[in-house]
Protein backbone atom coordinates (compact mmCIF):
# COMPACT_ATOMS: atom_id res chain seq x y z
CA UNK A 1 0.00 0.00 0.00
CA UNK A 2 2.94 2.32 0.58
CA UNK A 3 5.34 0.92 -1.95
CA UNK A 4 4.81 3.82 -4.27
CA UNK A 5 5.44 6.54 -1.71
CA UNK A 6 8.98 7.04 -0.36
CA UNK A 7 7.93 9.13 2.67
CA UNK A 8 5.33 6.59 3.69
CA UNK A 9 7.83 3.81 3.12
CA UNK A 10 10.27 5.48 5.49
CA UNK A 11 7.53 5.93 8.03
CA UNK A 12 6.51 2.32 7.75
CA UNK A 13 10.14 1.21 8.17
CA UNK A 14 10.36 3.43 11.27
CA UNK A 15 7.09 2.02 12.51
CA UNK A 16 8.28 -1.54 12.03
CA UNK A 17 11.38 -0.61 14.04
CA UNK A 18 9.22 0.92 16.81
CA UNK A 19 6.93 -2.09 16.76
CA UNK A 20 9.72 -4.61 17.09
CA UNK A 21 11.24 -2.65 19.97
CA UNK A 22 7.80 -2.38 21.54
CA UNK A 23 7.38 -6.11 21.17
CA UNK A 24 10.79 -6.74 22.72
CA UNK A 25 9.97 -4.53 25.68
CA UNK A 26 6.66 -6.16 26.14
CA UNK A 27 8.30 -9.58 26.19
CA UNK A 28 10.86 -8.35 28.77
CA UNK A 29 8.18 -6.84 30.96
CA UNK A 30 5.87 -9.81 30.62
CA UNK A 31 8.32 -12.28 32.11
CA UNK A 32 7.10 -12.63 35.71
CA UNK A 33 9.64 -11.48 38.27
CA UNK A 34 11.81 -9.83 35.69
CA UNK A 35 10.58 -6.46 36.66
CA UNK A 36 9.32 -5.76 40.16
CA UNK A 37 5.78 -4.45 40.16
CA UNK A 38 6.56 -1.37 42.19
CA UNK A 39 9.38 -0.17 40.04
CA UNK A 40 7.54 -0.85 36.83
CA UNK A 41 6.85 2.74 36.06
CA UNK A 42 10.53 3.62 36.53
CA UNK A 43 11.89 0.77 34.45
CA UNK A 44 13.63 2.06 31.30
CA UNK A 45 11.91 -0.56 29.20
CA UNK A 46 8.57 0.60 30.36
CA UNK A 47 9.20 4.29 29.72
CA UNK A 48 10.82 3.60 26.44
CA UNK A 49 7.93 1.40 25.49
CA UNK A 50 5.53 4.20 26.25
CA UNK A 51 7.62 6.57 24.16
CA UNK A 52 7.59 4.04 21.34
CA UNK A 53 3.90 3.69 21.72
CA UNK A 54 3.43 7.41 21.33
CA UNK A 55 5.76 7.47 18.37
CA UNK A 56 3.73 4.67 16.78
CA UNK A 57 0.51 6.51 17.39
CA UNK A 58 2.02 9.64 15.89
CA UNK A 59 3.31 7.72 12.94
CA UNK A 60 -0.06 6.09 12.39
CA UNK A 61 -1.73 9.45 12.56
CA UNK A 62 0.72 10.88 10.08
CA UNK A 63 0.38 7.95 7.78
CA UNK A 64 -3.41 8.00 8.02
CA UNK A 65 -3.32 11.71 7.32
CA UNK A 66 -1.13 11.22 4.28
CA UNK A 67 -3.20 8.29 3.06
CA UNK A 68 -6.41 10.20 3.56
CA UNK A 69 -4.98 13.12 1.66
CA UNK A 70 -3.93 10.71 -1.07
CA UNK A 71 -7.32 9.07 -1.04
CA UNK A 72 -8.95 12.42 -1.26
CA UNK A 73 -6.81 13.57 -4.14
CA UNK A 74 -7.36 10.25 -5.86
CA UNK A 75 -11.09 10.50 -5.36
CA UNK A 76 -10.92 13.98 -6.81
CA UNK A 77 -8.96 12.91 -9.81
CA UNK A 78 -11.31 9.98 -10.20
CA UNK A 79 -14.27 12.32 -10.15
CA UNK A 80 -12.58 14.56 -12.65
CA UNK A 81 -11.76 11.60 -14.80
CA UNK A 82 -15.30 10.32 -14.59
CA UNK A 83 -16.58 13.69 -15.56
CA UNK A 84 -14.23 13.77 -18.47
CA UNK A 85 -15.20 10.24 -19.46
CA UNK A 86 -18.78 11.28 -19.30
CA UNK A 87 -18.04 14.18 -21.62
CA UNK A 88 -16.08 11.96 -23.98
CA UNK A 89 -18.86 9.41 -23.92
CA UNK A 90 -21.26 12.06 -25.04
CA UNK A 91 -18.95 13.28 -27.74
CA UNK A 92 -18.35 9.77 -29.00
CA UNK A 93 -22.05 9.09 -28.91
CA UNK A 94 -22.81 12.27 -30.82
CA UNK A 95 -20.15 11.46 -33.37
CA UNK A 96 -21.55 7.96 -33.71
CA UNK A 97 -25.06 9.30 -34.12
CA UNK A 98 -23.94 11.78 -36.75
CA UNK A 99 -21.92 9.12 -38.51
CA UNK A 100 -24.71 6.58 -38.44
CA UNK A 101 -27.36 9.01 -39.56
CA UNK A 102 -25.24 10.30 -42.40
CA UNK A 103 -24.49 6.72 -43.39
CA UNK A 104 -28.20 6.02 -43.24
CA UNK A 105 -28.99 9.06 -45.38
CA UNK A 106 -26.34 8.12 -47.90
CA UNK A 107 -27.53 4.56 -48.00
CA UNK A 108 -31.11 5.64 -48.35
CA UNK A 109 -30.16 7.98 -51.18
CA UNK A 110 -28.21 5.21 -52.85
CA UNK A 111 -31.11 2.79 -52.55
CA UNK A 112 -33.49 5.37 -53.91
CA UNK A 113 -31.17 6.09 -56.79
CA UNK A 114 -30.80 2.40 -57.41
CA UNK A 115 -34.54 1.96 -57.43
CA UNK A 116 -34.97 4.89 -59.80
CA UNK A 117 -32.23 3.46 -61.97
CA UNK A 118 -33.96 0.09 -61.95
CA UNK A 119 -37.24 1.67 -62.99
CA UNK A 120 -35.48 3.63 -65.73
CA UNK A 121 -33.78 0.49 -66.92
CA UNK A 122 -37.04 -1.42 -66.95
CA UNK A 123 -38.65 1.38 -68.92
CA UNK A 124 -35.78 1.46 -71.37
CA UNK A 125 -35.94 -2.29 -71.84
CA UNK A 126 -39.69 -2.05 -72.35
CA UNK A 127 -39.23 0.69 -74.91
CA UNK A 128 -36.49 -1.23 -76.60
CA UNK A 129 -38.55 -4.42 -76.75
CA UNK A 130 -41.52 -2.53 -78.06
CA UNK A 131 -39.58 -0.68 -80.70
CA UNK A 132 -37.86 -3.92 -81.59
CA UNK A 133 -41.05 -5.86 -82.09
CA UNK A 134 -42.61 -2.88 -83.87
CA UNK A 135 -39.62 -2.76 -86.16
CA UNK A 136 -39.86 -6.47 -86.83
CA UNK A 137 -43.55 -6.16 -87.54
CA UNK A 138 -42.89 -3.14 -89.69
CA UNK A 139 -40.24 -4.86 -91.73
CA UNK A 140 -42.32 -8.00 -92.10
CA UNK A 141 -45.56 -6.27 -93.02
CA UNK A 142 -43.81 -3.71 -95.19
CA UNK A 143 -41.91 -6.30 -97.10
CA UNK A 144 -45.01 -8.44 -97.55
CA UNK A 145 -47.32 -5.65 -98.55
CA UNK A 146 -44.69 -3.90 -100.63
CA UNK A 147 -44.15 -7.06 -102.61
CA UNK A 148 -47.77 -7.21 -103.76
CA UNK A 149 -47.94 -4.08 -105.98
CA UNK A 150 -44.43 -4.77 -107.19
CA UNK A 151 -45.41 -8.24 -108.32
CA UNK A 152 -48.28 -6.66 -110.25
CA UNK A 153 -46.02 -4.08 -111.88
CA UNK A 154 -43.67 -6.82 -113.01
CA UNK A 155 -46.40 -9.21 -114.05
CA UNK A 156 -48.25 -6.67 -116.17
CA UNK A 157 -45.20 -5.13 -117.79
CA UNK A 158 -43.95 -8.64 -118.38
CA UNK A 159 -47.22 -9.73 -119.95
CA UNK A 160 -47.39 -6.59 -122.07
CA UNK A 161 -43.93 -7.34 -123.41
CA UNK A 162 -44.59 -11.00 -124.08
CA UNK A 163 -47.99 -10.44 -125.65
CA UNK A 164 -47.27 -7.35 -127.76
CA UNK A 165 -43.55 -7.83 -128.38
CA UNK A 166 -43.90 -7.55 -132.14
CA UNK A 167 -46.38 -4.69 -132.12
CA UNK A 168 -44.31 -2.52 -129.69
CA UNK A 169 -42.11 0.31 -131.01
CA UNK A 170 -38.50 -0.25 -130.02
CA UNK A 171 -38.34 2.62 -127.46
CA UNK A 172 -41.56 1.49 -125.72
CA UNK A 173 -40.13 -1.99 -125.48
CA UNK A 174 -36.93 -0.52 -124.05
CA UNK A 175 -38.81 1.51 -121.43
CA UNK A 176 -40.98 -1.45 -120.44
CA UNK A 177 -37.82 -3.51 -119.99
CA UNK A 178 -36.45 -0.80 -117.70
CA UNK A 179 -39.66 -0.93 -115.61
CA UNK A 180 -39.28 -4.69 -115.39
CA UNK A 181 -35.60 -4.49 -114.47
CA UNK A 182 -36.13 -1.87 -111.76
CA UNK A 183 -39.05 -3.67 -110.21
CA UNK A 184 -37.11 -6.91 -110.22
CA UNK A 185 -34.30 -5.16 -108.39
CA UNK A 186 -36.73 -3.75 -105.85
CA UNK A 187 -38.15 -7.22 -105.37
CA UNK A 188 -34.68 -8.51 -104.58
CA UNK A 189 -34.15 -5.73 -102.06
CA UNK A 190 -37.45 -6.44 -100.33
CA UNK A 191 -36.79 -10.17 -100.24
CA UNK A 192 -33.37 -9.55 -98.75
CA UNK A 193 -34.87 -7.21 -96.19
CA UNK A 194 -37.36 -9.92 -95.32
CA UNK A 195 -34.68 -12.56 -94.92
CA UNK A 196 -32.65 -10.13 -92.82
CA UNK A 197 -35.64 -9.47 -90.57
CA UNK A 198 -36.25 -13.22 -90.19
CA UNK A 199 -32.89 -13.73 -88.47
CA UNK A 200 -34.18 -13.42 -84.95
CA UNK A 201 -33.91 -15.71 -81.98
CA UNK A 202 -37.52 -15.34 -80.96
CA UNK A 203 -39.09 -18.42 -79.44
CA UNK A 204 -36.08 -20.69 -79.90
CA UNK A 205 -33.30 -21.63 -77.52
CA UNK A 206 -29.66 -22.04 -78.45
CA UNK A 207 -28.51 -25.63 -78.67
CA UNK A 208 -25.15 -27.35 -78.74
CA UNK A 209 -23.80 -27.38 -82.28
CA UNK A 210 -20.60 -28.37 -84.00
CA UNK A 211 -19.20 -25.59 -86.15
CA UNK A 212 -17.45 -28.16 -88.37
CA UNK A 213 -20.87 -29.53 -89.30
CA UNK A 214 -22.21 -26.04 -90.01
CA UNK A 215 -19.20 -25.33 -92.22
CA UNK A 216 -19.58 -28.62 -94.12
CA UNK A 217 -23.26 -27.94 -94.65
CA UNK A 218 -22.49 -24.44 -95.94
CA UNK A 219 -19.88 -25.87 -98.30
CA UNK A 220 -22.32 -28.43 -99.64
CA UNK A 221 -24.95 -25.69 -100.18
CA UNK A 222 -22.36 -23.80 -102.21
CA UNK A 223 -20.88 -26.82 -103.95
CA UNK A 224 -21.91 -25.62 -107.39
CA UNK A 225 -20.30 -22.21 -106.94
CA UNK A 226 -17.18 -23.74 -105.37
CA UNK A 227 -16.70 -26.20 -108.22
CA UNK A 228 -17.37 -23.55 -110.85
CA UNK A 229 -14.62 -21.28 -109.55
CA UNK A 230 -12.29 -24.09 -108.49
CA UNK A 231 -12.23 -22.69 -104.94
CA UNK A 232 -9.98 -24.37 -102.38
CA UNK A 233 -11.25 -24.32 -98.82
CA UNK A 234 -9.10 -25.46 -95.91
CA UNK A 235 -10.27 -25.49 -92.34
CA UNK A 236 -8.75 -26.26 -88.98
CA UNK A 237 -10.81 -28.25 -86.51
CA UNK A 238 -13.52 -25.92 -85.20
CA UNK A 239 -15.07 -26.01 -81.72
CA UNK A 240 -18.60 -26.81 -80.67
CA UNK A 241 -20.67 -23.89 -79.37
CA UNK A 242 -24.11 -23.08 -78.01
CA UNK A 243 -26.07 -21.43 -80.79
CA UNK A 244 -28.55 -21.63 -83.62
CA UNK A 245 -27.43 -24.21 -86.21
CA UNK A 246 -29.25 -22.73 -89.21
CA UNK A 247 -27.83 -19.29 -88.46
CA UNK A 248 -24.28 -20.60 -88.15
CA UNK A 249 -24.67 -22.46 -91.40
CA UNK A 250 -25.85 -19.25 -93.04
CA UNK A 251 -22.94 -17.32 -91.53
CA UNK A 252 -20.40 -19.67 -93.11
CA UNK A 253 -22.35 -19.79 -96.33
CA UNK A 254 -22.40 -16.00 -96.67
CA UNK A 255 -18.71 -15.64 -95.79
CA UNK A 256 -17.61 -18.40 -98.17
CA UNK A 257 -19.75 -17.18 -101.04
CA UNK A 258 -18.49 -13.67 -100.38
CA UNK A 259 -14.89 -14.86 -100.61
CA UNK A 260 -15.55 -16.86 -103.76
CA UNK A 261 -17.49 -14.03 -105.36
CA UNK A 262 -14.81 -11.38 -104.80
CA UNK A 263 -11.87 -13.49 -106.00
CA UNK A 264 -9.04 -11.93 -107.97
CA UNK A 265 -9.59 -11.93 -111.69
CA UNK A 266 -7.87 -14.90 -113.26
CA UNK A 267 -6.96 -16.48 -109.91
CA UNK A 268 -8.53 -19.34 -108.01
CA UNK A 269 -10.17 -18.46 -104.71
CA UNK A 270 -8.34 -19.89 -101.70
CA UNK A 271 -10.04 -19.74 -98.35
CA UNK A 272 -8.41 -20.64 -95.03
CA UNK A 273 -10.37 -21.04 -91.83
CA UNK A 274 -8.33 -21.03 -88.63
CA UNK A 275 -9.33 -21.36 -85.03
CA UNK A 276 -7.90 -20.34 -81.67
CA UNK A 277 -9.21 -19.67 -78.19
CA UNK A 278 -8.57 -16.10 -77.01
CA UNK A 279 -9.14 -13.92 -73.95
CA UNK A 280 -11.87 -11.29 -74.36
CA UNK A 281 -9.52 -8.35 -73.78
CA UNK A 282 -7.83 -8.81 -77.18
CA UNK A 283 -11.08 -7.98 -78.98
CA UNK A 284 -11.25 -4.36 -80.14
CA UNK A 285 -14.23 -2.32 -78.88
CA UNK A 286 -15.36 -5.17 -76.61
CA UNK A 287 -18.05 -4.49 -74.03
CA UNK A 288 -16.36 -4.00 -70.63
CA UNK A 289 -18.36 -6.86 -69.13
CA UNK A 290 -16.96 -9.27 -71.73
CA UNK A 291 -13.25 -8.70 -71.14
CA UNK A 292 -12.89 -11.57 -68.67
CA UNK A 293 -14.60 -14.13 -70.89
CA UNK A 294 -12.95 -16.52 -73.32
CA UNK A 295 -13.83 -16.34 -76.98
CA UNK A 296 -13.52 -18.71 -79.93
CA UNK A 297 -11.75 -16.80 -82.67
CA UNK A 298 -12.65 -18.15 -86.09
CA UNK A 299 -10.77 -16.45 -88.86
CA UNK A 300 -11.84 -16.74 -92.47
CA UNK A 301 -9.11 -15.48 -94.80
CA UNK A 302 -9.17 -15.36 -98.58
CA UNK A 303 -6.89 -14.30 -101.39
CA UNK A 304 -9.54 -12.17 -103.12
CA UNK A 305 -9.61 -8.55 -104.14
CA UNK A 306 -9.98 -7.31 -100.55
CA UNK A 307 -11.20 -3.80 -99.82
CA UNK A 308 -9.89 -0.41 -98.78
CA UNK A 309 -9.32 0.01 -95.04
CA UNK A 310 -11.87 2.77 -94.62
CA UNK A 311 -14.65 0.37 -95.64
CA UNK A 312 -13.89 -2.17 -92.90
CA UNK A 313 -17.03 -1.23 -90.98
CA UNK A 314 -19.18 -0.09 -93.85
CA UNK A 315 -19.26 -3.51 -95.48
CA UNK A 316 -21.41 -4.83 -92.63
CA UNK A 317 -24.12 -2.21 -93.13
CA UNK A 318 -27.28 -3.42 -94.85
CA UNK A 319 -27.43 -2.67 -98.59
CA UNK A 320 -23.98 -1.10 -98.57
CA UNK A 321 -22.01 -2.04 -101.63
CA UNK A 322 -18.43 -1.23 -102.53
CA UNK A 323 -18.68 -2.10 -106.21
CA UNK A 324 -20.71 -1.21 -109.19
CA UNK A 325 -23.72 -3.43 -109.80
CA UNK A 326 -22.42 -4.30 -113.27
CA UNK A 327 -19.14 -5.47 -111.76
CA UNK A 328 -20.57 -7.64 -108.99
CA UNK A 329 -24.25 -8.53 -108.66
CA UNK A 330 -26.11 -8.52 -105.36
CA UNK A 331 -27.90 -6.16 -103.02
CA UNK A 332 -25.34 -5.95 -100.23
CA UNK A 333 -27.16 -8.00 -97.63
CA UNK A 334 -24.76 -10.92 -97.13
CA UNK A 335 -22.34 -9.43 -94.63
CA UNK A 336 -25.13 -7.51 -92.86
CA UNK A 337 -26.74 -10.88 -92.20
CA UNK A 338 -23.39 -12.22 -90.95
CA UNK A 339 -23.11 -9.34 -88.52
CA UNK A 340 -26.64 -9.91 -87.29
CA UNK A 341 -26.05 -13.62 -86.78
CA UNK A 342 -22.85 -12.99 -84.83
CA UNK A 343 -24.61 -10.34 -82.70
CA UNK A 344 -27.42 -12.83 -82.06
CA UNK A 345 -24.74 -15.10 -80.57
CA UNK A 346 -23.30 -12.27 -78.43
CA UNK A 347 -20.16 -12.28 -80.52
CA UNK A 348 -18.15 -9.84 -82.60
CA UNK A 349 -17.17 -9.76 -86.24
CA UNK A 350 -14.47 -7.65 -87.85
CA UNK A 351 -13.07 -7.41 -91.30
CA UNK A 352 -9.67 -6.31 -92.43
CA UNK A 353 -7.78 -6.36 -95.66
CA UNK A 354 -3.99 -6.55 -95.64
CA UNK A 355 -2.12 -4.44 -98.18
CA UNK A 356 -1.23 -7.42 -100.31
CA UNK A 357 -4.91 -8.08 -101.03
CA UNK A 358 -7.30 -10.62 -99.68
CA UNK A 359 -9.74 -10.18 -96.85
CA UNK A 360 -9.82 -11.54 -93.29
CA UNK A 361 -13.01 -11.95 -91.33
CA UNK A 362 -12.52 -12.45 -87.61
CA UNK A 363 -15.46 -13.90 -85.75
CA UNK A 364 -15.39 -13.98 -81.97
CA UNK A 365 -17.97 -16.23 -80.32
CA UNK A 366 -18.26 -16.61 -76.55
CA UNK A 367 -16.71 -19.88 -75.39
CA UNK B 1 -56.59 -36.27 -120.03
CA UNK B 2 -58.95 -34.74 -117.53
CA UNK B 3 -61.31 -31.99 -118.65
CA UNK B 4 -63.10 -31.41 -115.38
CA UNK B 5 -63.13 -27.85 -114.11
CA UNK B 6 -60.71 -26.14 -111.76
CA UNK B 7 -61.74 -23.86 -108.87
CA UNK B 8 -59.76 -20.89 -107.64
CA UNK B 9 -60.41 -18.57 -104.70
CA UNK B 10 -58.40 -15.35 -104.67
CA UNK B 11 -59.50 -11.93 -103.47
CA UNK B 12 -57.10 -10.16 -105.81
CA UNK B 13 -58.74 -9.33 -109.17
CA UNK B 14 -55.37 -8.81 -110.84
CA UNK B 15 -54.19 -12.22 -109.80
CA UNK B 16 -57.37 -13.80 -111.08
CA UNK B 17 -56.84 -11.99 -114.37
CA UNK B 18 -53.21 -13.07 -114.60
CA UNK B 19 -53.96 -16.72 -113.78
CA UNK B 20 -56.76 -16.71 -116.37
CA UNK B 21 -54.34 -15.21 -118.91
CA UNK B 22 -51.72 -17.81 -118.03
CA UNK B 23 -54.26 -20.61 -118.54
CA UNK B 24 -55.19 -19.15 -121.92
CA UNK B 25 -51.60 -18.58 -122.98
CA UNK B 26 -50.75 -22.17 -122.03
CA UNK B 27 -53.88 -23.33 -123.88
CA UNK B 28 -55.16 -25.40 -120.99
CA UNK B 29 -58.59 -26.70 -121.96
CA UNK B 30 -60.01 -27.18 -118.43
CA UNK B 31 -62.57 -24.50 -117.51
CA UNK B 32 -61.57 -22.46 -114.46
CA UNK B 33 -64.11 -20.97 -112.02
CA UNK B 34 -63.02 -18.01 -109.91
CA UNK B 35 -64.25 -16.91 -106.44
CA UNK B 36 -63.54 -13.62 -104.71
CA UNK B 37 -63.24 -15.17 -101.26
CA UNK B 38 -63.32 -18.44 -99.41
CA UNK B 39 -66.95 -18.15 -98.38
CA UNK B 40 -68.14 -17.98 -101.98
CA UNK B 41 -66.13 -21.05 -102.84
CA UNK B 42 -67.62 -22.95 -99.89
CA UNK B 43 -71.13 -21.81 -100.88
CA UNK B 44 -70.51 -23.10 -104.38
CA UNK B 45 -69.12 -26.37 -103.10
CA UNK B 46 -72.04 -27.05 -100.75
CA UNK B 47 -74.49 -26.59 -103.65
CA UNK B 48 -72.69 -29.14 -105.83
CA UNK B 49 -73.30 -32.83 -106.22
CA UNK B 50 -70.65 -35.49 -106.38
CA UNK B 51 -70.74 -35.76 -110.16
CA UNK B 52 -69.36 -32.26 -110.57
CA UNK B 53 -66.13 -32.78 -108.67
CA UNK B 54 -63.49 -30.27 -109.65
CA UNK B 55 -60.17 -31.72 -110.67
CA UNK B 56 -58.13 -29.17 -108.66
CA UNK B 57 -58.68 -26.32 -106.24
CA UNK B 58 -56.39 -23.28 -106.00
CA UNK B 59 -56.62 -21.42 -102.69
CA UNK B 60 -55.12 -18.10 -101.71
CA UNK B 61 -54.19 -17.96 -98.02
CA UNK B 62 -55.11 -14.42 -97.04
CA UNK B 63 -58.65 -13.58 -98.05
CA UNK B 64 -61.48 -11.63 -96.42
CA UNK B 65 -64.37 -13.41 -94.64
CA UNK B 66 -62.97 -16.95 -94.71
CA UNK B 67 -59.32 -17.32 -95.46
CA UNK B 68 -57.56 -20.16 -97.20
CA UNK B 69 -56.79 -22.02 -93.98
CA UNK B 70 -60.45 -22.16 -92.95
CA UNK B 71 -61.56 -23.27 -96.41
CA UNK B 72 -58.83 -25.90 -96.43
CA UNK B 73 -59.94 -27.20 -93.06
CA UNK B 74 -63.62 -27.25 -94.04
CA UNK B 75 -62.93 -29.10 -97.28
CA UNK B 76 -60.69 -31.64 -95.59
CA UNK B 77 -63.44 -32.40 -93.07
CA UNK B 78 -66.02 -32.85 -95.81
CA UNK B 79 -66.76 -36.49 -96.69
CA UNK B 80 -67.21 -35.80 -100.40
CA UNK B 81 -64.55 -33.15 -100.92
CA UNK B 82 -61.73 -34.45 -98.80
CA UNK B 83 -60.01 -36.14 -101.73
CA UNK B 84 -59.84 -33.18 -104.14
CA UNK B 85 -56.24 -32.02 -104.57
CA UNK B 86 -55.80 -28.55 -103.12
CA UNK B 87 -52.98 -26.24 -104.15
CA UNK B 88 -52.21 -23.29 -101.90
CA UNK B 89 -51.28 -20.33 -104.06
CA UNK B 90 -50.00 -17.50 -101.90
CA UNK B 91 -47.55 -14.60 -101.90
CA UNK B 92 -46.23 -15.67 -98.53
CA UNK B 93 -43.03 -17.68 -98.42
CA UNK B 94 -42.94 -17.66 -94.62
CA UNK B 95 -41.91 -21.11 -93.32
CA UNK B 96 -44.74 -21.13 -90.77
CA UNK B 97 -47.40 -20.51 -93.45
CA UNK B 98 -46.02 -23.30 -95.62
CA UNK B 99 -45.83 -25.71 -92.70
CA UNK B 100 -49.36 -24.88 -91.50
CA UNK B 101 -50.81 -25.41 -94.98
CA UNK B 102 -49.40 -28.92 -95.28
CA UNK B 103 -50.49 -29.73 -91.74
CA UNK B 104 -54.04 -28.76 -92.64
CA UNK B 105 -53.95 -31.15 -95.59
CA UNK B 106 -52.86 -29.11 -98.58
CA UNK B 107 -51.41 -31.22 -101.40
CA UNK B 108 -49.07 -28.57 -102.69
CA UNK B 109 -47.86 -25.09 -101.78
CA UNK B 110 -46.86 -22.65 -104.49
CA UNK B 111 -45.49 -19.17 -103.83
CA UNK B 112 -46.96 -16.80 -106.40
CA UNK B 113 -44.24 -16.10 -108.93
CA UNK B 114 -43.04 -12.52 -109.16
CA UNK B 115 -43.34 -12.18 -112.91
CA UNK B 116 -45.81 -13.15 -115.58
CA UNK B 117 -43.29 -15.40 -117.31
CA UNK B 118 -42.79 -17.16 -114.00
CA UNK B 119 -46.53 -17.54 -113.54
CA UNK B 120 -46.96 -18.99 -117.00
CA UNK B 121 -44.30 -21.56 -116.27
CA UNK B 122 -45.82 -22.47 -112.90
CA UNK B 123 -49.26 -22.97 -114.45
CA UNK B 124 -47.72 -25.13 -117.16
CA UNK B 125 -45.96 -27.21 -114.52
CA UNK B 126 -49.20 -27.59 -112.59
CA UNK B 127 -50.91 -28.80 -115.71
CA UNK B 128 -48.10 -31.23 -116.48
CA UNK B 129 -48.08 -32.71 -113.02
CA UNK B 130 -51.61 -32.53 -111.68
CA UNK B 131 -53.53 -32.94 -114.94
CA UNK B 132 -51.18 -35.12 -116.97
CA UNK B 133 -48.95 -37.02 -114.57
CA UNK B 134 -50.75 -37.57 -111.29
CA UNK B 135 -53.48 -40.19 -110.94
CA UNK B 136 -56.46 -38.49 -109.30
CA UNK B 137 -59.53 -39.80 -107.49
CA UNK B 138 -62.66 -39.86 -109.53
Amino acid sequence: MVAHNDAQLKRSVAMREHLSRFHEYTLQLDVPGNVPADSLAMHPAFTDRSARMEAIIKLIREMTGVEQKLLHSRAQSRDGYMQKTYKYKWIIMMVAVVFLSSAFILLDREIRRNKRYGIDLERTIDNLNRSNSELEQFVYVASHDLQEPLRKIRSFSDRTISKYRNALPEDVYHMLSKIDESSRRMQLLIQDLLSFSRIVNKGTHPEGLDLNTALLQAQSNLSEMITEHGAIIESENLPAIQGYPSQMEQLFQNLLSNSVKYHKHGGKPQIKITYELVQGEVIPKIKPSHTDLHFHLIKVSDNGIGFRKEFAEKIFVIFQRLHDRNEFAGTGIGLAICKRIVSNHNGYIFADSPDGGGANFCIYLPA
Amino acid sequence: MNYRHILMADDDADDRFLVKAAFEDNEIPNPIVFFEDGERLLDYVSGQTEDLHPVLIFLDLNMPKRDGREVLQTLRNNRIWNTVPIIIFSTSNAPEDICAAYELGANCYIVKPSSYEGLKEVILNVQNFWLHTAALPR
